[in-house]
């Protein structure tokens, strides 16, 4: 029979950073809750981003962080330090119980360290918290080596943060419903009727890392003409209203009753019944990739500049993403081939390109590029989690 | 007239003195119309200073424009009277802890306002200044409020001189204030003229108490000087001009270490347009103090929307032309001595023998002082010519010094203790004396704090400086060998002169004054920045006054010497210092993540 949790033993999870990463902690705050049902799990992130896990279930309170008051209040502090101090105070008090028994802090920069100081209850601040760093500390270094090197990482972040919180992945990618919204009312029947709905993600948070609107325009064109059933959703912030107009406006007029445009016209919750009502998501953007696995789409990714399969691929299995070879801008994108994948489950090569499927196993999830190593590959993930987590490795062995 | 007496029994009530001088006053200056939504308006010598639609909403439009800047605790001055709708609305939209007062520059306006116009409700709350401008400054500037001055354009054209008297002592005011410690950062050219001055600012900023970052760009002189040597003028203009972009960034980056609170350029200063406009985004205050012939050099023109204070040495003509060229704020902040560096000197027998003369001259050898020294050759007294860039004058080759070399400080300091009588001829590129003597040049001030005897050709501004019992000038350099002859055979004279200079420098025209007042301009256009730590706001002992009873931030503070200015990098330095395994408490915590946040927002690159 499962324990309920229980309100006096909680727990902390900190996540601070965008959304692709607070969806990629989704798998640690998983198995965390299979492994102290007991617990109740709390977790504190961006306070845009909280209605990301409204669809999270047995979760305890989703505490949001305005970093954005923050920022202000350093401003204000030069004119008004009483003043200053009292606000902060007012609000780390609004945020209700701060004594955690235990806090895991998975963003590895100051303000997570303050945090864990702040969220920590006085009884467990040298003891717990001394043995939830040194459980973190061994992962920690290993992703700041892996990313200083730029080696192949083959745990995936999501997983690393399993790690890091003294649990091993569960073998499973985590699932959502979709949020109970309304979409506008022109949105409303996306995923209604028939067809092969793709989502589009028109953006990306860096400059470096978008994808030019000339060459979605031709990748929408192409789907269109490809398959009759196919219709393009194009998603994406208010930044990219341009960009959604700029592809619509390039492709010809026959094809455009087949494009939603949704950039910049969506929340977080109207963006996840969205990508629930696609079956496939495609980008560079890793954030809405992300959301979109959650979700039950599945992902093709593009990544090119300093996004790296090992690091941000999508969580699960089945999902694709195409690697550039090199770290420069692309010249030319693998867009027939993404299409062959989407319409024919057919895997082709792209000139400049890698392509990786994503699997799932004791480990997590990994990527193979067909190459036929695949063993290699859960041997090397093995021998990191032995040599990072050992004990753990040794209970789960018992 | 009914209105009339009504706003004066009024005024009597609170402000006998000026009610009895305003009605005493003849008024009639303005001339009262009513405007189209049926309100008075008026016009003063046929132009509007309120609107003839609708003075109510213009005075609205002008108060919402203002009214979000002023801060609690301060006193808001407004210029300008008119019939004081401005200041009505001003007073309905700030808090009732601002203060605001109106500045009364000429009495027989205010009497016109009174008379058309009714004291309503808001001018209870109105503070009225009245007297002359020294006075209400000081009055102003006793109070130890902040200054917040507003404008009301259009009713300020006939008080222009009365508000720039009020202006300049205010900015004194600000400026004997000084209890607190700016941080800024000087940013010096690459070469030339204003780099010694650069170094002299750098050393009265340090002398009145502030920190300076001095970002010297002197080092790069000798790669700039080798790309001066490429032939081809193309790619010579191209390699100095990414050097010089190069090393504008280089200021970015140093300023991004540790942002200041204000970035002071000197003329030639390395700092491009964009990085200027970077620095304003992320909201760094600079200024330029432009030590250069605005008509010489014309780079400013391209830059002048770049700072955010220009302060210039010319006056009238120069302020007009860095308005019209995009500049905001531009001050005049005429040139100085260092009495450190430029100070009487012991000289011995052998060095008033090597650098002594009669008449010497230090400088360059501009145009037109090569067509006019010769007349100074073959006569009975000695003339020695010390400096560079002589080439093919030949006619001074005799008395040219040490084969025309440039001549360091310390030589020139030699040089002006050792003459008679130092020769001071301003630099143009014509034939005769500067036609357009509209600036004094730094050489006057340098001369006048040795304590050496000079002849200074004519500038406008001279008199400004120095009386004539202090400085000897010429119009015309046909006078020269005369004065010469006269003042040669007076030594007493000469030293009483030289002497009353000196004094007067050292009373009124040093690097340090000129810093003062600098500061002064920018604390009272910026009360609650630059004005804020002037008046000492960020000092521990004004900080912790501030906080009575708040045990958590007394708690923080107090542990910090009394004088010291407390910045929030500073509590979370004396935080941190406790040591990684510290048990923090709330508060302290709180605080370093402030400063967590703090250092994302003083990212500048």
């Amino acid at each position: 029979m499962p324990h309920e949790p229980s309100p006096e033993c909680r727990d902390l999870v900190i996540q601070l950073a965008r959304l692709g990463d607070l969806v990629q902690t989704l798998p640690a705050i998983e198995a965390l809750q299979e492994v102290y049902p007991e617990r109740t799990l709390d977790v504190l992130c961006a306070a845009p981003l909280t209605s990301v896990l409204s669809g999270a279930r047995r979760l305890g309170r989703v505490i949001p962080w305005d970093g954005a008051q923050w920022h202000a209040w350093t401003h204000q502090w030069k004119e008004n330090p009483r003043q200053t101090l009292q606000a902060m105070q007012a609000y780390v008090a609004s945020l209700g119980n701060m004594a955690y028994e235990h806090v895991y802090a998975l963003n590895r920069h100051a303000r997570s360290c303050l945090m864990t100081q702040l969220f920590t209850g006085p009884f467990s601040r040298e003891d717990q918290q001394d043995r939830t760093e040194a459980r973190a500390r061994p992962w920690t270094e290993y992703l700041r080596h892996i990313a200083t090197r730029r080696g192949n990482n083959r745990v995936h972040l999501a997983d690393a943060w399993c790690g890091m919180s003294g649990v091993k992945p569960r073998g499973r990618a985590p699932r959502f419903q979709p949020p109970a919204v309304e979409l506008p009312d022109d949105l409303a029947s996306i995923g209604e009727r028939q067809g092969l709905w793709v989502a589009l993600v028109t953006g990306a948070g860096e400059a470096d890392r978008c994808i030019p609107a000339a060459t979605w325009g031709r990748w929408t064109q192409e789907f269109l003409t490809r398959t009759d059933e196919g219709q393009v959703v194009l998603i994406g912030s208010g930044r990219e209203r341009e960009t959604g107009q700029a592809i619509l406006e390039s492709i010809p007029a026959l094809l455009q009753g087949r494009v939603w445009d949704a950039t910049g016209r969506t929340s977080i919750p109207q963006l996840m019944k969205l990508l629930h009502a696609c079956r496939w998501v495609i980008g560079a953007d890793t954030g809405p990739l992300h959301l979109g696995t959650l979700m039950g789409s599945r992902a093709i990714g593009l990544y090119f500049s300093h996004a790296r399969v090992h690091e941000t691929g999508p969580y699960g299995e089945g999902h694709w993403v195409y690697q550039h070879a090199t770290q420069a801008q692309p010249e030319c994108w693998p867009i027939m081939e993404s299409i062959a994948l989407i319409c024919d489950d057919q895997r082709r090569a792209a000139s400049d390109w890698i392509l990786w499927r994503n699997r799932m196993d004791q480990w997590g999830t990994s990527f193979e590029d067909g190459s036929g190593q695949e063993e290699g590959v859960e041997d090397a993930r093995a021998t990191v989690w032995r040599a990072l987590s050992p004990t753990l490795c040794e209970s789960v062995a018992a | 007239m009914t209105l009339f007496k009504d706003n004066i029994a009024w005024l009597a009530a609170r402000d006998t003195s000026l009610a009895a001088a305003v009605t005493t006053s003849a008024g009639g200056v303005l001339t009262i119309e009513p405007a189209r939504s049926g309100v008075p308006s008026a016009r003063r010598s046929g132009r509007w200073i309120h609107s003839a639609y609708d003075p109510i909403r213009e005075a609205e439009s002008w108060a919402d424009t203002h009214a979000p800047a002023c801060r609690a605790g301060e006193t808001v001055v407004v210029a300008g009277v008119g019939l004081l709708y401005h200041v009505a609305a001003l007073r309905k939209r700030v808090a009732p802890e601002i203060a605001v007062a109106v500045l009364i520059s000429d009495l027989d306006e205010f009497h016109d306002a009174l008379v058309a116009r009714p004291l309503a409700s808001w001018a209870e709350h109105i503070l009225w200044l009245s007297g002359t401008p020294v006075e209400i400054a000081d009055r102003l500037s006793k109070t130890g409020r902040p200054l917040r001055c507003l404008s009301y354009a259009p009713a300020t054209h006939s008080d222009a001189n009365f508000r720039s008297t009020f202006e300049q002592a205010l900015r004194r005011g600000v400026a004997r204030q000084t209890g607190g410690q700016l941080t800024i950062a000087l940013v010096g050219p690459i070469y030339g003229g204003s780099l010694p001055i650069a170094r002299y600012v750098r050393r009265a900023l340090e002398t009145i108490g502030h920190k300076v970052q001095w970002i010297d760009h002197s080092v790069h002189a000798s790669s700039y000087e080798a790309m001066g040597a490429l032939k081809d003028a193309r790619n010579r203009q191209l390699m100095q001009g990414r050097l010089a972009e190069v090393l504008s960034q280089w200021t970015l980056a140093s300023l991004a270490e540790s942002p200041p609170d204000l970035v002071l350029s000197l003329a030639q200063a390395p700092l491009t347009l964009p990085v200027l406009e970077h620095l304003r985004r992320k909201k760094l205050l600079t200024a330029m103090w432009f030590v250069e012939n605005y008509r010489h050099l014309t780079y400013w023109q391209q830059m002048a929307p770049g700072y955010d204070y220009w302060f210039v040495f010319q006056q009238g003509a120069c302020l007009d032309a860095f308005r019209q060229a995009g500049a905001r704020h531009v001050g005049f902040l005429p040139m100085a001595a260092d009495p450190e560096l430029h100070r009487p000197m012991d000289l011995s027998d052998e060095e008033r023998r090597i650098y002594g003369a009669d008449v010497s001259f230090v400088g360059a050898g501009y145009a037109n002082r090569r067509r006019l020294f010769p007349a100074l050759l073959r006569r009975p007294w000695s003339f020695k010519l010390w400096g560079n860039e002589w080439d093919g004058a030949d006619e001074l080759d005799s008395v040219l010094q040490l084969n025309g070399a440039r001549i360091d400080t310390d030589t020139c300091m030699k040089v002006f203790n050792a003459t008679a009588i130092n020769l001071n001829v301003h630099s143009t590129t014509g034939a005769g004396l500067d036609p357009q003597a509209d600036f004094v040049n730094p050489r006057t001030f340098e001369l006048a704090a040795c304590g050496a005897f000079q002849l200074v050709d004519s500038r406008s501004q001279l008199p400004d400086f120095f009386t004539d019992r202090e400085m000897l000038s010429f119009g015309n350099f046909d006078e020269v060998p005369g004065l010469v002859d006269r003042w040669l055979g007076d030594p007493a004279a000469r030293q009483a002169m030289a002497a009353a200079a000196r004094a007067r420098v050292l009373g009124a025209h040093t690097y340090v004054h000129r810093m003062r007042d600098l500061l002064g301009h920018i604390g009272l256009s910026q009360p609650d920045r630059v004005g804020a730590v002037l008046r000492g706001d960020r000092q521990q002992e004004s900080l912790l006054s501030r906080c009575a009873g708040d045990v958590p931030l007394e708690s923080l503070l107090k542990d910090f010497p009394a004088g010291q200015r407390v910045e929030l990098k500073d509590v979370a330095a004396r935080i941190r210092s406790k040591g990684s395994t510290a048990t923090l408490k709330r508060e302290e915590l709180m605080v370093l993540m402030l400063d967590e946040y703090r250092s994302e927002t003083r990212d500048l690159l």
